[in-house]
């Protein structure tokens, strides 16, 4: 596969025959799964919606425990790993969510604050309660994504693309050397989502960050990823680098990773469909902003 | 060749579905169980007949009235009748009335924001999502059902034996922990209707338990917190009128001592009665105020808090032009550094005053009433385990009842909780469809019976059953009364509601077709609305049962009557046991309610 075995340069994340069924699931949701990522590589984990990928990046942060197999995140054995030591190692890993997942009802600067809960002891309620570093650090993380003049704005008023950005700062917020990304563009709009992906890329190269993200573009995954890794029913039928790949190779991709054109075809009616809502949202909220302006 | 119609008959029909099965069941179940219970309970016409005498009576006794401030002395003339003058004695005694609303507020409202706080661990350990494990799921839920069984009339004459002379503390102590029932039951509710995203984010960025439940849980189930703990500030305000009767300090004490002071005493009868509903009105239409507004998602820039921010404003002579264009700073360390200070915007002003404004009022609250917390170090525990002594908590006993006479008051209970059911349901059957929207043949309509129900529903029960005592004499008749008008108020607005909550498609779809306003009512409104309909019956006969008890306070009979004379008494070996029962009862009921729901969903 790739040079990560040498010692000099031991994997960020590396699985050993991972397997995960969930209770009550007929098929298992991973099989096999052996996968070992480079410090410092951006891998994007491509497959439809169903194929695992979702599974596999929860496991590499300890959210779900395999069946079967090992994972091993930034050398530390996930499994083993319990309260305080688990919750530290979270904190190294930043995630980002499709769904964005901030608390709708606190403002921008309180959901990137509690990026850095996993450092402090005991909960915190309200932006007093952090220390003005972290405040400070957080502010630097909002002016980074380009939402400063919103720092106080509740973050459900923001549209998706907008949250996704302050996620992206919560994440940041955690100093991760993982990020970790699910289906991050999957509910924005192409514009939101080219910035969004753009900015996750920007962020890597300035931090030296090993990036795991999932998607279901095969256009996005090769322009955007070093690497692609294709998962199909849970397990992997695809990894290669995405440099000085010819069309008859890309082709291959798309036939192993999605079934039939016709799935494909579906998939982006689909996604066109989700996009024009989004769309559609934006433009009403942009309408309502006017309004009461 | 076959025709239609007999094709028809032979096309197989599907057995109805449990749903269905079970709503119509509980719905003929209630009403014939309230027909019964009010043949049991003795409504006959020759009851009615010395209703017009006893009003007359009431009225000859309670008059002139006499308001606070003034004074009703009466002269017997040479003829035998007797001339009333009235005159006016001073503020002082508008100013006394003014601090017994006042410390009837401060209890409620200390009452219940001890009840909110306790319901916060309570709620934690009774919510699916966040609870440890099912041991202490059991528990919370428990406690949760136990505190709302026990009523607070109890708690109070419990505690103030507890702590002999301790002023305002027991009263405290009563509501607080009887509210933890209700709160911690809507509050656990409202954490296990959260987005559960945010917290899987908190738990993924390494974030604890307790820093996923105060940084994911409780921002998103704030809202609901405190607006169930102002419902139940509303419906404590109305309980307080029945602490009086043993001896809380407040309205209720005013009321009760009225009644009980001869014919001097029946002139303050009625201002007193009008000053407590006017003040659950008020109560009411300033809770439900701010409910609604916490409520909605996006709040408004109206109301107390849009209006001190922008009176703030129009202080300043500078617009809030700065964030308009906003004015690239040299540096980011500049920026990051301007913006680490919150700007006081109309948002934050409106926040920061609402806010504080909820503080100050708890904190006057807990001021004013000034309950002697002290003393809860030292409780009087002697007499309640030396059985020598007559106050001890065991061996449990009914006292000089049996058993046949327990399960007959129990009956008796039950019975004016059907009866009084029933009642709420066939008024409310007019009352609540005329108060929805899309049923209401015009705005003004709505209103009026939304009003109306409005109305019904901040008067306090015990001030109905008073005001039915004095027409109907002492007994189950009028507490059914009391409770079936009360009823009204609830249902009508429940009925009102969810019939508003129906998708408006079908409807429109028969409207279209050329149906009457009153064919549309009865074939799309009501059919879709049952499962909604067969909830909020059992809701109401849930909170009838347990007010049904409280009413044997006033002489309804029942397990309530039972309970009063034994804490009268100060013979806790009965009250607990009464306790007890009223505890199964409760249960019964609950468990009944769940499994209903269940079954209709």
């Amino acid at each position: 596969m790739t040079n990560s075995d040498t010692p000099a340069q031991s994997p960020a994340v590396r699985t050993r025959e991972l397997g995960k069924t969930y209770p009550g699931a007929s098929a298992p949701a991973l099989t096999e799964v052996s996968l070992s990522v480079a410090p410092g590589e951006i891998v994007v984990l491509l497959g439809l919606s169903g194929s695992g990928k979702s599974t596999l990046l929860r496991h590499i942060n300890g959210l779900e425990t395999p069946t079967t197999g090992s994972v091993q995140s930034l050398g530390e054995e996930v499994t083993r790993l319990r309260g305080r030591e688990l919750r530290s190692l979270r904190g190294r890993v930043g995630f980002i969510f499709q769904q964005f997942e901030l608390v709708g009802a606190l403002s921008v600067l309180e959901n990137v604050l509690t990026g850095s809960l996993s450092t402090l002891r005991g909960p915190r309620v309200g932006v007093w309660s952090y220390p003005r570093a972290l405040r400070e650090k957080a502010l630097g993380h909002i002016e980074r994504v380009g939402l400063l003049d919103r720092t106080y704005q509740r973050a459900d008023r923001l549209s998706g693309g907008q949250q996704q950005r302050v996620a992206i700062a919560r994440a940041l917020m955690q100093d991760p050397e993982i990020l970790l990304a699910d289906e991050p563009v999957a509910s924005l709009d192409p514009e939101s989502s080219s910035q969004v992906m753009a900015l996750i890329r920007e962020i890597a190269a300035e931090r030296g960050l090993t990036v795991v993200c999932s998607l279901h573009q095969v256009d996005l995954a090769l322009s955007w990823g070093d690497r692609i890794v294709g998962l199909r029913g849970g397990r992997v039928v695809l990894d290669t680098p995405t440099d000085n790949l010819g069309r008859e190779q890309v082709m291959e991709i798309y036939g192993r990773v999605a079934t039939s054109t016709s799935e494909i075809a579906a998939l982006e009616d689909e996604l066109a469909e989700a996009r024009e809502q989004v769309l559609a949202q934006e433009l009403r909220r942009a309408a309502a902003g006017e309004d009461r302006a | 060749m076959t025709t239609v119609a007999a094709r028809a008959a032979l096309v197989p029909r599907p057995a109805p579905p449990l749903s269905a099965i079970v709503s119509y069941g509980v719905i003929v179940a209630i009403l014939g169980l309230g027909v019964w219970s009010f043949v049991a309970l003795d409504f006959t016409p020759k009851g009615l007949e010395t209703v017009g005498p006893n009003i007359a009576r009431f009225l000859d006794m309670a008059t002139p009235l006499q308001w606070p401030g003034w004074e009703v002395a009466g002269e017997r003339q040479a003829d035998g009748s007797t001339v009333f003058t009235t005159s006016f004695v001073g503020f002082a005694p508008i100013w006394d009335m003014v601090l017994t609303v006042a410390i009837t507020l401060a209890l409620v409202i200390a009452g219940t924001a001890l009840a909110a706080v306790l319901s916060v661990p309570v709620a934690y350990g009774a919510a699916r999502n966040t609870t440890p494990n099912g041991v202490v799921l059991a528990l919370c839920r428990g406690i949760g059902v136990i505190a709302r069984a026990i009523p607070d009339i109890v708690f109070v004459v419990f505690f103030a034996f507890l702590w002999f002379n301790s002023g305002t503390l027991p009263a405290i102590l009563a509501i607080g922990l009887h509210s933890v029932g209700m709160i911690s039951k809507m509050f656990a509710d409202a954490i296990e209707q959260i987005d559960e995203g945010p917290r899987l984010a908190i738990r993924a960025a390494g974030g604890s338990k307790a820093q996923e439940f105060w940084a994911g849980v409780v921002p998103q189930a704030l809202p609901a917190w405190i607006a169930v703990a102002l419902h139940r500030a509303d419906i404590n305000l109305r309980g307080t009128v029945i602490l009086g009767v043993v001896g809380v300090v407040g309205i209720g004490y005013e009321l009760d001592d009225a009644l009980h002071a001869g014919p001097a005493g029946m002139r303050r009868v009625v201002p007193l009665v009008v000053i407590i509903i006017a003040l659950c009105i008020a109560f009411e239409i300033v809770s439900s105020t701010i409910r609604a507004r916490l409520l909605n998602v996006a709040p408004r820039e109206g109301g107390l808090g849009g209006a001190v921010a922008r009176a703030a404003r129009r202080g300043r002579t500078t617009p809030s032009a700065p964030s308009r264009h906003p004015v690239p700073a040299p540096d980011r360390a500049a920026r990051i550094a301007e913006a680490l200070s919150r700007p006081w915007d109309r948002e934050r002003v409106s926040t920061t005053v609402w806010i504080w404004a909820g503080v100050a009022i708890v904190v006057a609250a807990f001021a004013y009433a000034a309950p002697d917390v002290a003393r809860l170090l030292a409780p009087t525990w002697q007499q309640l385990v030396d059985p020598a002594q007559g106050r001890a908590l065991w061996p449990l006993t009914f006292g000089s009842n049996g058993w046949g006479e327990v399960l007959a008051a129990v009956l008796r209970t039950v019975q004016i909780a059907f009866a009084a059911t029933l009642m709420a349901a066939v008024i409310s059957a007019l009352v609540g469809p005329l108060s929805a929207r899309n049923v209401a043949p015009n705005g003004t309509v709505r209103n009026l019976f939304r009003g109306l129900a409005l109305v019904v529903r901040s008067v306090p029960d015990l001030v109905v059953a008073i005001l039915f005592i004095i027409a109907a004499g002492m007994g189950p008749q009028a507490a059914t009364l009391a409770l079936g008008i009360g009823g009204v108020g609830l249902l009508s607005k429940l009925i009102g509601d969810s019939m508003e909550e129906v998708p408006g498609g079908p409807e429109r779809a028969l409207a279209a077709g050329g149906s009457t306003r009153a064919q549309v009512f009865f074939s799309s409104t009501v059919p879709m609305s049952v499962p909604a309909l067969v909830s909020h019956l059992m809701y109401v006969l849930e909170q009838n049962i347990r007010s049904a008890t409280l009413l044997g306070v006033v002489g309804a009979g029942g397990v309530g009557f039972l309970l009063l004379n034994s804490l009268q008494a100060r013979h806790f070996d009965e009250v607990f046991a009464y306790v007890l029962v009223v505890i199964g009862m409760v249960v019964v009921v609950e468990t009944l309610a769940i499994l209903i729901r269940r079954a209709v969903r």
